[in-house]
């Protein structure tokens, strides 16, 4: 009976939280009013790099009501430090209103509060911000430029940071190569664009002391920790909530200065004050994304074999650096993910962030790994195309098939499907080569195939961040699991849940180790005052690292319901089986009792208790991550045809066929593989944020900032193989950000094999596609 | 992103607008579907001082009015898409709605907001330029007719007076057959146009006999190739000869270079959308013939 009941892991169950979300009844941050509440308007540099003579706020008094105006005199020493402790690290922090100097357009230089939004914003335009421009550093090659004065007093130049790493005999193998093929390849500027944009509210309670801050946030206690440290105010009487939140994708995964400002502003005024971005702020001032370059040397044996890898990276990082992965974050993690599906044991690499006068670089889904993946997978092709070799058959002779593997660097992947993977999608691309190879013979339509073959650390553990040495140390997931009297579940969940399913997943593996159904289990989230500390949702670990931690503390509940059950029906607890809702006692099925029951012996009938057990049902764990994380892996495809004379590509199909080990959720799973698919379109086709030479930005509304819209997108289709890794619980992997990976890649590499070109950098926009064929064209 | 303070008066007749506007000079602004006003004033870029609610006013003709099609300053985008008189006489017309943003804009866009904004990359200005309409613009001084070619001055700049508004644009019929098309190309479906050309071909028999061709994206006003609609008058319909009149237009102009597009590519693609609506104009009367 109980054998062949259903498992909720593994489930294709409708997201419980849809109900509440589809039907207007979540609860945003703009949702929260609260008595006496005033209104946030910050007054933004209109000088991309100048020093501030004066902010002019006369006009206020013009108006016919109340304001309130701080500047950075008022917040002088209030900072964002984001620091990585290398020695070689140039050391910056960002005021929480800029002091003496602006460094891009965008900053925020003074708060301007008034009763409604609209006064505020009024108000706001009555201050006249004095700003006496300096030389704009606007490029790459500007911040590598030695006689351009550095952003920062005391910096000697506008190198951030700059390091390498390296594993293996790089000149051996450079000796022994047959072929030694170099490119450089770019990825632009982006904005993340959340649906819902970037907010704060807060609130102090001078009764209890007590310092509420909600914010559209990924990570609640680390805003609640970085306040508690930038305001001296202890950490037991700060409580942040992240209320339903519209889409984080790694943006509303740092914390921000304005976090910190409207929490010390509703301390300075003693009335609660809200702050809600608007899209123009967000898409200039929050944090932007990419914006590298990279040249990559491979060298490769006389019958195709990669021998070694080395690769220059530079990250236009902007003017800060964003708490907590810092500047160094972003072109780190390229250096550390370029070796990626491939074995080869000579590496080196050298990495560096810019500082230049524009938005700082934070995280966006995919990490630096969307850049990665773009040139290490150009470079296959690229590769291939010089050796004469197929692409599938050129990656296929390089692929890493024996595990575990330990890469170049030291990196230890568990098991994947990687070969397999590359396997399934050269069959079901068949057609398209095909079609695509017959549609090279015509100048006017052109079809391509590209693909994407890459490797993915998730859920990386306290070690990786040890290494790493940024602002956060560690990488663990909590969850506090309880069960009610009447039998059902509550889960307190250290994640934030914004679009990842976590309420029904969690709801699922508590469900299969407690014997309920996932219905009955109530996932809460998102507030520090009910949530155990935890790092927040980013870096795909809430599946692995939050679903291991339920996992296991919904077992040490289920033990000691066996344990009551085993008492009361005067067997042994490994002759108890949960499941359905009931204790069964294994060798004789007739024989149950509701686990309804057990609950309430344990909390109130606490009488029918085996002797010497407590009351109580409830249990926490906290789940690290591996050492090296695990290895997700996954092989995106992208057919396209190109209309040669105007530029104009459509995307015809796209194939994923991806490896997240156990799929906790079928539906979403393939919600998350086909959300990030539709971004790195974006990344791919349309996404730029454009400055000037003055590093004014251009792009800075939805007519001109280009989001991957519906009529552009061809249905997704996604292929599965499913490879448990040892490293977590549930043998699940991480896979949030897989999706947004791949997309640069397959689409450049189905550019190039449409026109026969090289593509060397994104987005791949009509304008782009038109200059890249031009040799298709009659000259004219 | 919210628009600064303006005062808000609905209009009950047209007289009650045209006094009102009156009134309020260069302060003062029709509000009709909103679609491109209103994001305007939002991110503050317009900042009328006060706004004139005309939806109530009955400008929703459209109808034949003898030799010309009168559509009232209020018809709405969605309406071209059925009417009979648009697709029998007016072909590039009915296409060109198709390419105009998305269905919500569609159902509260109208063809007075559309043209007295005069966004440079617009379909119907450009509409208006093909089909040599007349707009009637009014004002408590009474009615301006002011021919298409007169009206768009600049990007967002027209011949429009303080106190005037659109209240209907006349198309003049076409005397004899009449086919067209109008293509444009955007990033994504919806998009304002890197370019987009338009195509208007009268015809007897297989004769072409008159020709009128528009394009957005070279300059900041939509302007007609008149050069080389003299060279298609005359041509037969299977020998447009598309290809050399699209490149030859396609010489006359200088557009502008963006991050969006080269100067380069939207000198190609002009020639070559001209090239595709010319052809596809010729089709359709080869299909009707």
């Amino acid at each position: 009976m109980k054998a062949d009941s259903p498992k909720h892991i593994g489930a294709r169950i409708q997201r419980f939280e849809d109900v509440r979300l589809l039907s207007g009844a979540a609860r945003y941050i703009d949702d929260i009013r609260l008595p006496g509440m005033l209104h946030c308007t910050f007054a933004r540099a209109h000088t991309a790099h100048g020093t501030i003579l004066e902010i002019d706020t006369s006009g206020l008094a013009d108006l016919d009501y109340p304001t309130w105006v701080f500047t950075g005199k008022d917040t002088a020493g209030l900072s964002m430090k984001a620091h990585q402790d290398y020695p070689e690290m140039q050391y910056s922090e960002q005021p929480l209103l800029a002091e003496g100097k602006v460094r891009f357009v965008g900053e925020a230089v003074a708060a301007v509060l008034a009763e409604d939004a609209y006064k505020s914003e009024d108000a706001a335009e009555q201050l006249f911000i004095d700003c006496d421009p300096l030389p704009v550093v606007g490029t790459m090659a500007q911040a590598r430029d030695a006689s351009l004065p550095p952003l920062f007093d005391g910096w000697h130049s506008n190198v951030i940071v700059q390091r390498q790493m390296k594993g293996g005999d790089l000149e051996a193998a450079k000796a022994a190569a047959a072929h030694i093929i170099k490119r450089t390849y770019r990825n632009q500027r982006q904005a993340g664009v959340p649906m819902e944009g970037r907010g704060v509210v807060a609130h102090y309670n001078n009764a209890d002391r007590v310092l509420t801050v909600w914010s559209s946030t990924q990570m609640p206690h680390l805003v609640r920790t970085y306040i508690s440290e930038e305001l001296d105010l202890p950490e037991s009487r700060i409580r942040v909530v992240a209320p339903d939140v519209g889409g984080g994708f790694g943006v509303k995964g740092q914390v921000f200065g304005d976090e910190v400002l409207i929490a010390w502003l509703a301390m300075k005024t003693g009335r609660p004050v809200k702050w809600i971005e608007d899209r123009r702020e967000h898409l200039i001032a929050s944090i932007h994304a990419r914006d590298h370059e990279h040249t990559l040397e491979a060298y490769v044996s006389a019958d195709g074999r990669l021998l070694g890898l080395k690769a220059d990276i530079s990250v236009d990082n902007g003017a800060y650096s964003t708490y907590p992965f810092t500047s160094a974050g972003e072109p780190g993690m390229v250096g550390k993910v370029l070796p990626g599906p491939y074995d080869f044991q000579a590496y080196e690499a050298t990495f560096r962030a810019l500082a230049t006068n524009k938005c700082s670089i934070g995280t966006y889904r995919g990490v630096a790994r969307p850049s990665a993946v773009f040139s290490q997978e150009r470079l296959m092709d690229d590769i291939a195309a010089e050796l004469g070799l197929d692409p599938f058959e050129f990656r296929l002779k390089n692929i890493i098939r024996e595990f575990p593997y330990k890469n170049v660097l030291g990196f230890t992947y568990d098991p994947g499907s990687y070969a397999e993977s590359l396997e399934l999608m050269q069959t079901l691309l068949a057609d398209d080569v095909a079609a695509a190879k017959a549609s090279h013979a015509s100048d006017t339509t052109r079809v391509g195939v590209g693909i994407a073959c890459f490797i993915e650390q998730t859920a990386h553990g306290t070690p990786d961040f040890t290494r790493r040495r940024t602002p956060i140390e560690t990488g663990y997931i909590a969850a506090r699991v309880e069960m009610a009297p009447d039998g059902t579940v509550t889960i307190d969940l250290g994640l934030q849940n914004h679009g990842q399913g976590l309420e029904t997943t969690m709801a699922q593996v508590a469900a299969d180790a407690l014997g309920v159904l996932p219905s009955s289990v109530y996932v809460r989230h998102g507030d520090t005052l009910t949530t155990p500390y935890s790092v927040g949702t980013w870096g795909s670990r809430g599946g692995a690292l939050g679903g291991g931690a339920v996992h296991v503390a919904s077992l040490k509940i289920a033990e000691k319901l066996k344990a009551i059950a085993a008492h009361l029906m005067q067997t042994t607890p490994d002759e108890i089986e949960l499941a359905d809702g009931q204790a069964y006692m294994r060798s004789a099925e007739d024989r149950f009792i509701p686990i309804s029951k057990l609950a309430r012996a344990a909390l109130r009938n606490v009488d029918q208790l085996p002797p010497g057990m407590l009351p109580g049902l409830e249990a926490e764990q906290r789940q690290d991550g591996p050492r090296d994380g695990t290895y997700a892996n996954a092989v995106h495809a992208a057919v396209v045809e190109i209309d040669v004379p105007t530029g104009k590509m459509q995307l015809k199909r796209f194939v994923v066929v991806e490896d997240c080990g156990t799929i906790l959720n079928p539906l979403v799973v393939d919600g998350q593989v086909r959300g990030g698919v539709v971004q790195g379109i974006g990344s791919a086709m349309f996404e730029h944020f454009v400055y000037d030479e003055e590093c004014q930005p251009l792009t800075t509304s939805f007519a001109d900032y280009l989001m991957p819209l519906a009529p552009e997108i061809p249905n997704i289709e996604v292929h599965h193989f499913e490879t448990p890794t040892p490293l977590t619980p549930l043998g699940a992997k991480g896979l949030g950000e897989g999706g947004a990976i791949g997309p640069a890649a397959a689409i450049g590499n189905a550019v190039a094999n449409a026109l026969g070109v090289e593509v060397r950098e994104t987005p791949l926009n009509a304008n782009a596609i038109w200059h890249l064929s031009a040799h298709l064209r009659p000259a004219e | 992103m919210r628009p600064a303070s303006f005062g808000y008066h609905k209009a009950t007749d047209l007289a009650h607008a045209l006094a009102l506007l009156a009134e309020f000079g260069d302060d003062g602004r029709p509000l009709a579907g909103g679609q491109s006003l209103v994001p305007m004033m939002n991110l503050r870029l317009a900042r009328p001082a006060h706004l004139v609610d005309i939806n109530a006013l009955p400008l929703t003709a459209i109808e034949r009015r003898g030799d010309v099609l009168h559509v009232g300053a209020l018809v709405r985008h969605h309406r071209y898409l059925s009417d009979p008189l648009i697709a029998a006489h007016f072909p590039a017309f009915l296409e060109a709605v198709h390419w105009i943003g998305h269905p919500t804009i569609r159902n509260h866009g109208s063809i007075g907001g559309s043209i007295s904004h005069a966004d440079p990359t617009a379909e119907l200005p450009a509409i208006c330029l093909l089909y040599d309409a007349t707009i009637i613009a009014s004002s408590t001084g009474g009615d301006r007719r002011i021919a298409a070619r007169d009206f768009f001055l600049g990007a967002y700049v027209t011949a429009l007076q303080p106190g005037e508004m659109v209240t209907a644009v006349e198309f003049p019929i076409p005397p004899a057959k009449s086919t067209g098309a109008f293509i444009e190309l955007g990033e994504r479906r919806g998009d304002f146009a890197i370019a987009s050309v338009g195509v208007a071909l009268q015809w007897s028999g297989r004769q072409i006999t008159g020709a009128a061709v528009v394009c957005c994206g070279a300059r900041l006003v939509p302007i007609r190739a008149s050069e080389v609609e003299n060279l298609l008058i005359g041509r037969q319909l299977d020998a447009p000869d598309a290809a050399a009149i699209g490149r030859r237009f396609a010489n006359t102009i200088e557009p502008v270079s963006d991050h969006s597009g080269s100067s380069a590519y939207r000198k190609h693609l002009i020639g070559e959308l001209t090239r595709r609506t010319i052809e596809r104009a010729c089709q359709q009367a080869l299909e009707t013939a």
